[in-house]
């Protein structure tokens, strides 16, 4: 079997494959300083409660984009699970070409959401993910990585928005059914949600138009996607585990 | 003349109205740290570096967003003016109907001011977009009732949160990139910024359009970053930098010929 860990800034996601099948996924918080030992002995209790034998794990690729957690986790796998990780980084047999000066200054999320998205679905592709950044990638139609937008996740900016005012409360992050609204939260939850599909509307029409990929396949991955598309009118596909996914496929191609 | 003050999340305004005309404006960071003396003494430097007599000064006028700073302001006004500041909040009388909310004192008293300024000059239904800390929508009728107002991360907010969450992301300065292919992180996060915001403006003034059955709403849009964003001029009507300061003169001035404000 293989374990896949896609790295986030705010969790760490699992996820085992057999075969081809993702069969199960945890989340982990990244925290900061968790030691090898914290985080090697809650891989064991996660693959334990699925009744998954560490030794059955016989392959393991990380894709992160949190530098600080790496020392930490790599030794977590060695010491855990008796195998060395890969990691995954843009000298790797990708399967597409990220066009850019430096292709080491690409987040390997991005890379990896893209790996996915050309695999599954196919070029040209518009890959969306929401995270706690929001990015917005082209892969075109010669699986070349050409441009992709960075935005605030919805949760980062609306949190940092409660530190930053004085007369501002938390709210649950929920779309309100008028954007008529009568008292602070339903302000500010039509303010942060409502933003944010306006975000993601303009920035598909203005990629579509100005790379002119009008067809090209809009596939959104991260946990409020759903929100953002509650009616199913502005992605193609939706896909919450893209980026292990894309992890899978990047391991078959390099191990 | 008149000393008006709107104090912000981040920034106060400072400005000297002589009649209708700001004669002059200065800015200066928020904090609760800082003194009454140290308030005072900096408003009374900015009063002498554009050769304003501080005597000529009739009354100063403060709306705020900022509790925890109105004890040294206003000891700020009373020790080196000589006099009570007058306190715009939504206890005036605006001209503005606030019927609808569940808690009228709820809304942000920069809010107030720039709904009523914006009623007053251009006219009602009017929405009014405030780029600021929060980027707030709110909606005035033609009878002065505000209808919704909408709350949304700020833009500095918004990439000033990037930058401390995501650990890989750098601070970047907020302008529309040079070309739709962004191929290093500085592009990206402008290039995300900029659509962004103009979708977000888009989407929310057009749904509750749609929502309202509203064909023609004007839309004055205020708050330094209002040109940055719609760097065409497809968005809003009308981009008034001084809608705050006017909004403020306007108040004092129904409320002073009321003899409502004196406090």
């Amino acid at each position: 079997m293989l374990l896949v860990i896609d790295v986030g800034n705010t969790n760490m996601v699992f996820g085992i494959y057999k075969n081809k099948q993702l069969i199960n996924t945890w989340r982990m918080a990244t925290g900061d300083g968790k030691t090898s030992d914290e985080i090697g002995i809650t891989i064991n209790s996660f693959l334990s409660g699925s009744g998954i034998g560490l030794h059955s794990v016989e392959g393991c690729i990380i894709g992160s984009v949190v530098p600080t957690i790496m020392y930490s986790l790599t030794h977590a796998i060695r010491k855990y699970l008796g195998i060395e990780p890969l990691v995954a980084n843009c000298n790797m047999d990708l399967g597409i070409t990220i066009v850019r000066a430096n292709p080491a200054t690409c987040g390997v999320d991005r890379f990896v959401d893209i790996i996915a998205a050309k695999e599954l679905y196919g070029t040209p592709a518009i890959v969306i993910d929401y995270g706690t950044a929001n990015t917005f990638d082209v892969v075109d139609e010669e699986n070349r990585f050409i441009t992709g937008f960075i935005t605030a996740g919805m949760k980062t900016c609306s949190e940092h928005l409660y530190t930053r005012s004085a007369q501002l409360p938390k709210v649950e992050l929920v779309r309100p059914e008028s954007m008529l609204t009568v008292d602070t939260v339903s302000s500010l939850q039509a303010g942060i949600v409502a933003g944010r599909i306006g975000e993601t509307i303009e920035i598909i029409n203005v990629l579509k138009k100005e790379l002119n990929i009008p067809h090209a396949k809009v596939v959104a991955t991260g946990g409020l996607a759903k929100m953002i598309d509650s009616k199913g009118e502005i992605f193609d596909v939706c896909n919450p585990f893209l980026n292990l996914e894309g992890l899978r496929i990047l391991y078959e191609r390099n191990a | 003349m008149i000393l008006v003050i709107n104090v912000g999340n981040m920034e106060m305004i400072v400005a000297v109205f002589e009649g209708e005309e700001v004669v002059a404006s200065w800015r200066m960071t928020t904090s609760a740290m800082k003194t009454s003396d140290e308030i005072g003494s900096t408003i009374m430097r900015f009063l002498d570096f554009d050769d304003i007599d501080p005597a000529n000064i009739e009354d100063v006028v403060i709306s705020s967003v900022v509790p925890n700073v109105m004890y040294s302001l206003t000891n700020a006004v009373k020790k080196y003016f000589g006099m009570q500041p007058i306190i715009i909040d939504s206890s005036v009388i605006s001209g503005i109907d606030l019927s609808r909310m569940k808690n009228p004192l709820e809304l942000g008293n920069n809010r107030l001011v720039n709904i009523s300024a914006a009623y007053h000059i251009y006219g009602g239904p009017v929405m009014v977009v405030d780029y600021s800390t929060c980027t707030t929508y709110d909606l005035i009728d033609e009878n002065g009732l505000f209808v919704t107002g909408i709350t949304a991360p700020g833009i500095n907010v918004c990439t000033e949160s990037l930058f401390l969450k995501a650990a890989q992301l750098p601070r970047i300065e907020i302008k529309k990139p040079d070309s739709i292919y962004c191929q290093d992180i500085v592009s990206c996060i402008q290039g995300g910024i900029y659509y962004g915001h103009r979708g977000e403006a888009r989407y929310i003034i057009d749904s509750i359009k749609n929502e309202l059955g509203f064909d023609k709403i004007k839309v004055v849009a205020t708050g330094g970053l209002a040109r940055v964003i719609d760097s065409e001029g497809e968005i809003f009507d009308v981009i008034d930098p001084f809608l705050s300061f006017k909004g403020l003169r306007l108040l004092y001035e129904k409320n002073k010929s009321l003899g409502e404000v004196r406090l």
